[in-house]
């Protein structure tokens, strides 16, 4: 059993062009070998600053653990429902936390000119998701399913005729903004926020402007 | 009606200034995360107390 094991462990790493191999050589390549899960940082992490991408990281979680409750229940049900209120009102002040905690860390990360040391790439994709994060909310917005969403669907609609997408993204139609807010682009933030992690860990956190000078 | 859902209906109030124009809502929480952004700055991290042993595994 063991001969045969070394002897499969020998033909995979002898074959170039095993695409299983090449993958799994992509994917530990991804992060330097042991940064994925860091048990300790560089003595300047030790800032509240620091702390808010992990809030945002957080308060993402709680939206995507709310939503799926609410998706449960469906469109209508945090009408006739108080647990339905409870889970919608849950899902509505972590997006607010979301987006407070990521501005924040966008006005950090910006101060401290963070796409220095080849992050430039991280800092375009945060950007991406800030710019993501806003279209999800708004087609949360207008799955409300009240005079609410109608009233900014009518409002909406003007704006995203004047860029010409009107035909394509229909603001006034609820069950492809719903779909565009429960599938398409939850999985745009969270491909993104996936990618935005693995650069963080694979060039780490960026060092203070100071630090780097005196280096 | 709830005295709450009456807050919630009532018209909010606005600041007027040359162009801007902004609800005294917006302003405070724009307030309240500029604040929590200096607080971030100036107030100190906890840390623990570094072991002698521990420092040659710092990255």
């Amino acid at each position: 059993m063991t001969a045969r094991t070394d002897e499969l462990t020998s033909l995979e790493t002898d074959d170039p062009g095993n695409w299983t191999t090449r993958l799994r050589g992509r994917i530990e390549g991804l992060v330097p070998a042991g940064q994925a899960l860091p048990a300790r940082q560089p003595v300047y992490v030790a800032s509240w600053i620091y702390i808010f991408g992990v809030l945002t990281l957080t308060s993402l979680v709680v939206v995507i653990a709310s939503g799926c409750v609410l998706a449960l229940g469906g469109v209508q049900w945090w009408h006739v429902s108080s647990l339905g209120h409870y889970v919608n009102s849950v899902h509505l002040w972590s997006v607010e936390l979301f987006f407070g905690f990521m501005v924040v860390h966008l006005w950090g990360k910006f101060w401290m000119a963070a796409w220095r040391g080849k992050r430039a790439l991280t800092w375009i994709s945060g950007m991406m998701l800030f710019g993501i994060s806003i279209g999800t909310s708004f087609t949360g917005f207008l799955s409300q399913s009240n005079f609410s969403s109608q009233w900014i669907g009518a409002e909406g609609k003007d704006g995203i005729n004047s860029i010409g997408a009107g035909a394509f993204f229909n603001v006034l139609n609820p069950g492809q903004m719903l779909l565009w807010h429960v599938v398409l682009l939850p999985l745009g933030v969270g491909l993104l926020t996936l990618l935005h992690i693995i650069l963080v860990r694979r060039r780490g956190v960026v060092p203070p402007l100071d630090a780097e000078l005196e280096g | 009606m709830s005295a709450l859902s009456i807050v919630a209906g009532a018209p909010g109030k606005y600041i007027s200034w040359g162009v801007i124009q902004i609800s005294v809502a917006n302003l405070a929480i724009i307030g309240a995360m500029v604040l929590l952004f200096i607080l971030a700055l100036v107030v100190p991290f906890p840390t623990h107390d570094e072991q002698p042993e521990q420092e040659g595994r710092t990255q």
